[in-house]
């Protein structure tokens, strides 16, 4: 299967996998982008500039870590605060990052996205 | 206790938790304004100011869930956990199989203990016991007991070292080495008062194998 393909089919997959979870307990929402594109659900709309430049930032230096210490590949990075963490994930050229409250298994929504 | 002694201490600490984990790769602590505290020996290999950076960088932006308590990247290679401990972040670097149960207990019970026990744990300079030396005046008959006597301001002075406790034992100590542990009180006959004197009975005096006139040390026990 061409790449292009293959990466189409895990974001649409990924998209069905948000959509299922988005209303599981604590979890608060979610951002899928891609260099053109994105698709936002967060239950508090206020929270929304915030949590996409903390998703940004976070990816960012993730991958600057990733760099420091030589993890290679990033697959993926997790943020908590006090109330709040956020999971993020790159996928092909898209990132996924999901916001739930910090008592949530993050590696179980990960596996709930097919994601590991 | 002082820096130096703490980041020794920390680095000392860091430096066991890696030799029980093998998985740890690196790990340091640094505090929020970015000045790093301590690491492991293998903490050295890596630019740690540059991971402090990209970490101070992420902390505006986390104000939104509440701060920033820890930050996980799980790369192909290895991940690395940074976490808020006290007022200080612990990074711990490890390779990708590591337990990460392993590590969130390094992080959230491990280190936490140990930085509250070396806050708490303050040394306490030993105590410097004033001797002084005295001339013996040997004491005998029925009532004198087995307690050697000194000025009422030798005890009083004892008294101030040790923070208002009275002083009721002291260790003797002759020139020629005997050393013996005894009780002490205020010397009771006026006409010895204020000489400098240690009125020593028979008995202790024949045990330290001192004479009349000669000095002794005379150090006060700790009560």
């Amino acid at each position: 299967m061409p790449e292009k393909s293959r990466s189409y089919e895990m974001v649409e997959s990924l998209r069905l996998g948000l959509d299922r979870i988005k209303s599981d307990e604590g979890i608060i929402g979610y951002i899928l982008r891609d260099a053109k594109s994105a698709s936002i659900d967060i239950r508090d709309p206020s929270k929304i500039i915030d949590y996409a430049v903390l998703s940004s930032a976070a990816l960012e230096s993730g991958e600057n870590v990733s760099e420091v210490f030589g993890l290679g590949e990033v697959y993926s990075v997790v943020v908590e605060g006090k109330d709040v963490k956020v999971l993020l994930i790159p996928v092909g050229n898209s990132r996924v990052s999901v916001f739930m409250r910090r008592d949530v298994d993050h590696e179980r929504v990960c596996k709930e996205l097919h994601l590991k | 206790m002082d820096k130096d002694t703490y980041a020794v201490a920390l680095r000392n600490t860091l430096t066991e938790v890696r030799n029980i984990c093998p998985d740890i790769t690196c790990s340091f602590i640094f505090t929020k304004e970015g000045i790093v505290i301590a690491g492991d020996e293998q903490s050295v290999d890596v630019p740690v100011e540059k991971t402090v950076g990209f970490f101070q960088g992420l902390m505006d932006k986390a104000t939104t869930i509440g701060g920033l308590n820890t930050m996980i990247v799980n790369g192909s290679k290895g991940k690395v956990h940074i976490s808020s401990v006290n007022d200080m972040y612990l990074v711990i670097a490890a390779s990708k199989n590591a337990d990460m149960s392993h590590i969130r207990s390094i992080a959230n019970v491990i280190i936490p203990t140990v930085l509250k026990l070396l806050k708490t744990v303050v040394p306490t300079p030993p105590k410097m016991a004033p001797s002084q030396q005295l001339i013996v005046e040997s004491i005998s008959g029925f009532f004198v007991g087995d307690a050697v006597q000194v000025d009422e301001e030798v005890l009083r002075r004892w008294s101030k070292d040790f923070k208002g406790k009275s002083v009721g034992e002291v260790e003797v100590e002759a020139f020629g080495g005997k050393v013996i542990r005894c009780k002490v009180k205020v010397i009771s006959d006026s006409q010895s008062k204020g000489k400098g004197l240690i009125r020593v009975p028979e008995k202790v005096a024949r045990e330290l194998e001192v004479k009349q006139g000669e000095l002794i040390r005379i150090k006060p026990v700790e009560p």
